[in-house]
């Protein structure tokens, strides 16, 4: 005997079909409105932890951009005045070969000496640059100032560097130290800017053939080695600009390969979900239709 | 012995009361067709006891049987015992996973991943904040930035740890509103035990309580969602219902015994049991929840305290996800081991913790709350849809179909009307012998 169809089982069956397509149809829906094939863990629960691991990956290459830019800034503002520096030192020069000149009198030299002095305080203030509020040749102590204006020449800052993330575990120093550079005066003899200026500006007050000897001599020569140690100084510093800059080319490509990833782990390929969602909307109409058809036919309908 | 001239009289009657009965049956069941629990009844018709004709009634001198027309013998159900003890097996496992993806769901909705609000992406702001105090550790506005995500941090931690604890609080609730004094499994076998009662007394007066037996079914097919539920047939019309693992059964004749300690007891009841039990899914989810906060925490602060400083994070230790809070002030906040304003060691040691171990937890507890999920729902659709095949079969032997109805009734109609036909027949038949018999000539 076949089986017995009674009404109660079609309207269940119909119901329960139009159920599951209706279900199908509410994820298409979902996916549609939401632009994600993901929307909890369950839908995907090995997709969902890789686009978690994904999305932190991203936030990791666009903090690292952060980082590089910021560490760009700081660099821009080193390199500017490490070019200053460079400008004033060489006009210092230039005023050495001049007073070397014996035909000067004293009152020239004098006058000369003045400038050296003022060209000394411009370097001293050239080495208390500032990015954002924070002194960018004074190693970690960032807010102090690294030189005094007037005849103290003692730095202030410290040693310490001043590291930038670019990647995991990769750290750029990105600051120079006024020390390496200015030096700290005649107490410290270290033949570096401003002992040298300090020297210069005494010598051609000083008078004495010896001064003169000096002046033509030995510190023309010490400013020469100063003026290759800045030119050595500013190529680490462009080389740290051209690391900076090339990790953040590198960055950008990640972050966009990033969201590339991301996006086809998590988002929803709209040509695919709106040709899914035609066909179960279509599919449920049917259902619909057939199940209205279904379940009014009777017997009924044909006795009279 | 002879026949009485009015035997066939008698004949046409019991065939009229007997269609009249089927149709009376068919009405009953059409009136039922969407009754839940209804088994469609059939009035069971037989020939009655023929009536004997002693030797030379017939051509040959032997004996012979003159029929008598017909009786309702029983009025019966179609039910398949069978197929309930299926049916029941079916909804008791229905029952369990349907629960367990309610309480999951809430589990799931709590987490809000992947997305914007979720604490992976609270975390990745957090270790970003570290960052960008390592880009400047003495802006004092950084440092209040971190704080601030620090706390946000620290408050979805402990705000999910707390939705758990509802969830799981919500179970035990549901389990105790159905199980308590007066709750639904009492209710339930109230019910059978008068049920009980009533169809024992019917058996006794000779009736077939069919109805009665309906909705004893349909009370044992809803029990049987709740927890495991055999049912042990007394044989005086009275069951003895064993309910999940309670000691004592649930009904004894006409005895109930209720509430009772159940420790497993499959079906809704046991998943609910499971959900809220110290040592269940929802409890080892907070396990692996406060571990990762206190792995986030320890690995904080270890770093944070190198230089000397104030943990960053105060929890309590076991309970890590529930107490997390942020444990220092903006200017509390360390950036160095060194003191240099400048520096940033600690501040780029913290932020280099992104996707360490804390983040590989969070990751696995989500996949994992994905993945008991993802198994719960595709088992429940499974037993939905074998329910569903049971019910089919059980529908298909029990229910009403419209159709075979209708053709019964037109059926029991002709008959009805064929058996008045009959006694019409016999009627003008003995017109003829008593008016007009006799009466030639007259």
């Amino acid at each position: 005997m076949p089986a017995r169809i009674t009404n109660a089982m079609v309207s269940r069956t119909v119901l329960y079909d139009l159920g599951s397509a209706s279900r199908r149809l509410a994820q298409s829906e979902r996916q549609l409105s939401s632009g994600k094939q993901l929307t909890r863990p369950s839908d995907n629960p090995f997709g969902v932890s890789r686009a978690i691991q994904l999305r932190g990956q991203l936030e990791a290459t666009q903090q690292y951009r952060r980082n590089v830019n910021e560490g760009i800034g700081w660099t821009t503002a080193t390199e500017a005045a490490l070019t200053r520096i460079t400008d004033v030192v060489q006009r210092a020069r230039e005023l050495l070969v001049e007073a070397g000149n014996d035909s000067n009198g004293a009152v020239a030299r004098e006058s000369v000496a003045t400038e050296i002095d003022a060209l000394t305080e411009s370097l001293k203030q050239e080495a208390n640059t500032t990015y954002e509020g924070r002194y960018v040749f004074a190693g970690t102590a960032t807010e102090t100032s690294p030189y005094a204006l007037g005849g103290v020449d003692t730095f202030a800052g410290n040693a310490g560097s001043v590291p930038r993330v670019i990647g995991a575990g990769v750290a750029v120093a990105v600051n120079v130290s006024a020390r390496e550079v200015l030096g700290e005066g005649q107490g410290a003899a270290d033949n570096k800017l401003l002992d040298v200026m300090r020297d210069i500006a005494e010598n051609l007050r000083g008078n004495t053939p010896a001064d003169a000897e000096a002046l033509r001599g030995t510190d023309l020569e010490r400013l020469d080695t100063n003026l290759d140690n800045l030119t050595s100084v500013r190529a680490v510093v462009g080389a740290t600009m051209n690391r900076l800059e090339g990790a953040g080319s590198r960055l950008d490509e990640l972050e966009e390969s990033g969201v590339d990833l991301l996006s086809k782990v998590e988002d929803a390929d709209m040509a695919e979900t709106l040709t899914s969602y035609t066909t179960e909307k279509t599919a449920y109409e049917a259902a619909l239709k057939a199940g209205a058809n279904i379940v009014q036919m009777s017997l009924l309908d044909f006795l009279h | 012995m002879g026949v009485s001239t009015f035997g066939g009289l008698q004949t046409a009657l019991r065939g009229l009361l007997a269609q009249q009965r089927s149709l009376d049956v068919t009405s009953h069941n059409v009136a039922n067709a969407s009754t839940p629990g209804y088994s469609r009844q059939e009035a069971v018709l037989a020939a009655s006891r023929p009536l004997h004709i002693a030797a030379g009634a017939v051509q040959n001198g032997g004996a012979a049987e003159l029929g008598t027309g017909v009786d309702v013998l029983a009025y019966t159900r179609a039910r398949d015992q069978f197929l309930d003890l299926q049916y029941r097996a079916q909804a008791m496992r229905l029952g369990g996973l349907s629960a367990q993806v309610e309480g999951l769901e809430t589990v799931e909705g709590a987490l809000a991943e992947p997305g914007e609000n979720g604490i992976s992406t609270q975390l990745q702001k957090f270790w970003s904040d570290w960052e960008d105090l390592a880009n400047a550790p003495e802006s004092q506005a950084t440092r209040q930035a971190l704080v601030e995500s620090a706390e946000g941090l620290a408050a979805s931690i402990s705000s999910l740890d707390s939705q758990l604890v509802t969830a799981k609080e919500q179970a035990a609730a549901e389990y105790t509103s159905i199980t308590q004094a007066g709750g639904e499994v009492e209710q339930m076998a109230t019910e059978i035990a008068e049920l009980n009662a009533s169809i024992r007394s019917s058996l006794n007066s000779g009736a077939t309580p069919n109805d009665l037996y309906d909705k004893r079914d349909l009370l044992l097919d809803k029990l049987s969602s709740l927890a495991q539920t055999s049912v042990t047939d007394l044989g005086n019309g009275t069951i003895e219902v064993d309910f999940g693992d309670a000691a004592v059964p649930l009904v004894a004749e006409t005895t109930v015994t209720w509430p009772q300690a159940l420790t497993e007891p499959q079906g809704k009841l046991g998943t609910l049991i499971e959900l809220a039990s110290p040592t269940g899914r929802i409890a080892s989810y907070r396990e692996e929840l406060g571990a990762f906060a206190q792995e986030l925490a320890e690995s904080v602060n270890a770093l944070h305290m190198s230089g000397g400083g104030p943990a960053f994070f105060s929890f309590t230790a076991g309970s890590a996800a529930s107490t997390l809070a942020v444990n220092v002030s903006a200017a509390e906040v360390q950036t160095t081991a060194t003191g240099a304003e400048g520096a940033n060691d600690i501040a780029l040691a913290i932020g280099a913790l992104r996707g360490g171990k804390a983040e590989s937890a969070y990751s696995s507890f989500v996949s994992r709350v994905g993945t008991d999920m993802n198994n719960a729902r595709r088992a429940a659709e499974n037993s939905e849809v074998l329910v569903n095949a049971v019910q089919e079969r059980r529908e298909s032997t029990s229910g009403v179909s419209l159709d075979e109805e209708m053709t019964n009734l037109v059926r029991f109609q002709r008959a009805y009307q064929a058996s008045a036909r009959a006694m019409t027949t016999f009627d003008e038949a003995l017109d003829t012998l008593i008016n007009r018999t006799g009466r030639v000539g007259l």
